[in-house]
């Protein structure tokens, strides 16, 4: 692991993304609510660029014929097949499917969002 | 589970076996009004493609389209999200983008174009206008995309709710270079029904195989192909068991002694995967045992003819927890002829050639890649 610039703060705003190159590696940063993820730019089922996929939130477990949604701005779809990650933990929300995409450290030093990857 | 690197595409001069997708689909830019210029006069009027005054007017319930599905919602949508050209026009509607993102982004070496808005043409009630948009369909495919680039290949359509204008249509368009197969969208009759025999029999003449394709109509139009049980209330439901209708379709070809009249015809079974299929064999063999006499016209085990007559495309790859299953199951179908590689290209559950194929046992991924369906479409390829 080691500490790579991925651009200025004022270069990631609020909803943006950006796909990086570490050392061969695809990897997506996004800035959702106030917060950083970076997270690998390959889906684990097909190999699609994950980090293409939409950000949003997805439908909570529930009772049978009702619906909650919730997660909003955590999930990130894939889009190929519409595969859900969390972009907290890389996996899949609720555990249910035994997938994982690789995730980084994101923290922003002075003007510059930084990664450990 | 390991993390995945991203997989390299590999053309023919990696794999030295040219990579045939047998199951792409060409979009339309703007519906139907994509085949005004391949339409006679008369046609435009019935339809009312371009004019304002009619159909095709602003007013929602006066808008005429193909059949499709309007009932399921996919939560992810129908389309591959990437697939969206720069200009954001339809996915599959740039002959150029497809080239770039499945031919050279995706390794595919031959593209077998199978029309996407025109699977549901079977489910028209009126079969002239159904013809007149097979025909426009066809002119439109061989100039838009099979003279656009050498890699792409055409399955010519036809209106299946009257075979003898069908028929004719084959023999109009047969001999387009880069024409490899005859798409017939389904009805509500199954194919063994001797209704179709003036379209196999066209299709036999010119060694076209006929394909067909999930419709998109299925259980959604009293015309098109009819589901099982009942109606399903959820798009993940309907999907699961759009394989019904290739259940029923490989009966009634088979019993109905299709493979008996017409020797040399062959058909491909697209976008159904495979592994419902066993199932199929084992209950036509063991029926075969004890209720030949009441199709005796057939001479061999029901099986014998799935394997010398029918193809099969691979997506949706079957993707079970063991990988040996799958082995398996390619075992049991003898995939090491009867499957063709295929990608379902620009639809959300494209399967990529580069992981889907490292899938299959290795002694027979090359096979699927390519050779079965260079044995199928021969020179056309």
């Amino acid at each position: 692991m080691a500490r790579h610039v991925v651009c200025r703060v004022d270069e990631l705003p609020e909803g943006g993304r950006r796909i990086v190159d570490v050392g061969g590696r695809s990897i997506g940063v996004f800035h959702v609510d106030g917060r950083y993820y970076a997270i690998r730019n390959v889906c684990p089922h097909m190999g699609a660029p994950l980090c293409l996929g939409t950000v949003g939130g997805t439908m909570l477990p529930s009772e049978p014929h009702t619906y909650t949604y919730g997660l909003e701005n955590r999930i990130l779809r894939c889009p190929w097949h519409g595969y859900e990650f969390d972009l907290e933990t890389g996996r899949p929300p609720f555990g249910t499917y035994p997938l994982r995409v690789r995730i980084y450290p994101v923290r922003v030093e002075g003007d510059q969002v930084v990664i450990e990857a | 589970m390991k993390a995945m690197e991203r997989p390299e595409a590999r053309g023919v001069e990696a794999t030295g076996v040219l990579t045939v997708d047998c199951d792409v689909h060409p979009h339309f830019e703007q519906g139907l009004k994509d085949l005004l210029p391949y339409l006679p006069s008369s046609w435009r009027r019935r339809l009312g493609v371009g004019l304002e005054s009619s159909w095709s007017g602003d007013v929602y319930a006066s808008r005429f389209s193909l059949p499709k599905n309007v009932l399921y919602i996919n939560p992810v949508g129908a389309l591959r999200r990437d697939s969206y050209p720069p200009d954001g026009s339809i996915p599959g509607s740039d002959p150029a983008y497809v080239r770039q993102q499945l031919l050279e982004g995706a390794g595919v070496d031959r593209a077998v174009l199978l029309g996407g808005d025109v699977f549901g043409l079977g489910a028209l009630p009126d079969p002239d206008l159904a013809a007149a948009v097979a025909s426009a369909y066809n002119d439109w495919l061989t100039e838009r995309w099979l003279e656009f680039d050498d890699r792409f290949r055409g399955a010519l359509v036809v209106a299946p709710q009257d075979p003898a204008p069908a028929a004719r249509e084959i023999d109009r368009v047969a001999g387009r270079p880069g024409m490899v197969e005859v798409m017939l969208p389904l009805t509500n009759l199954l194919m063994g029904d001797r209704h179709y025999y003036p379209i196999y029999e066209a299709a036999e003449h010119h060694g076209l195989p006929i394909g067909c394709h999930v419709n998109s109509v299925d259980g959604v139009f009293v015309k098109g192909p009819q589901l099982a049980g009942g109606v399903f209330t959820y798009y993940t439901e309907w999907h699961a068991a759009l394989t019904e209708v290739y259940h029923a379709n490989v009966i009634s070809l088979v019993c109905q002694g299709v493979f008996e009249r017409f020797p040399g015809l062959k058909v491909v079974i697209a976008e159904g995967g495979f592994a419902w299929l066993p199932d199929v064999l084992w209950r036509l063999d063991r029926n075969y045992q004890a209720l030949r006499d009441e199709v005796p016209w057939l001479k061999r085990l029901p099986s014998q003819y799935v394997f010398d007559h029918l193809r099969f495309t691979t997506q949706p790859m079957p993707e079970p927890a063991r990988p040996e299953h799958l082995a398996t199951l390619c075992e049991v179908i003898e995939a090491g002829r009867t499957l063709l590689f295929s990608s379902d290209y620009p639809h959300w559950d494209f399967d990529n050639p580069a992981v889907a194929l490292n899938r299959l046992p290795e002694a027979i991924r090359d096979r699927v890649r390519g050779r079965n369906a260079a044995e199928l479409f021969g020179d056309r390829l």
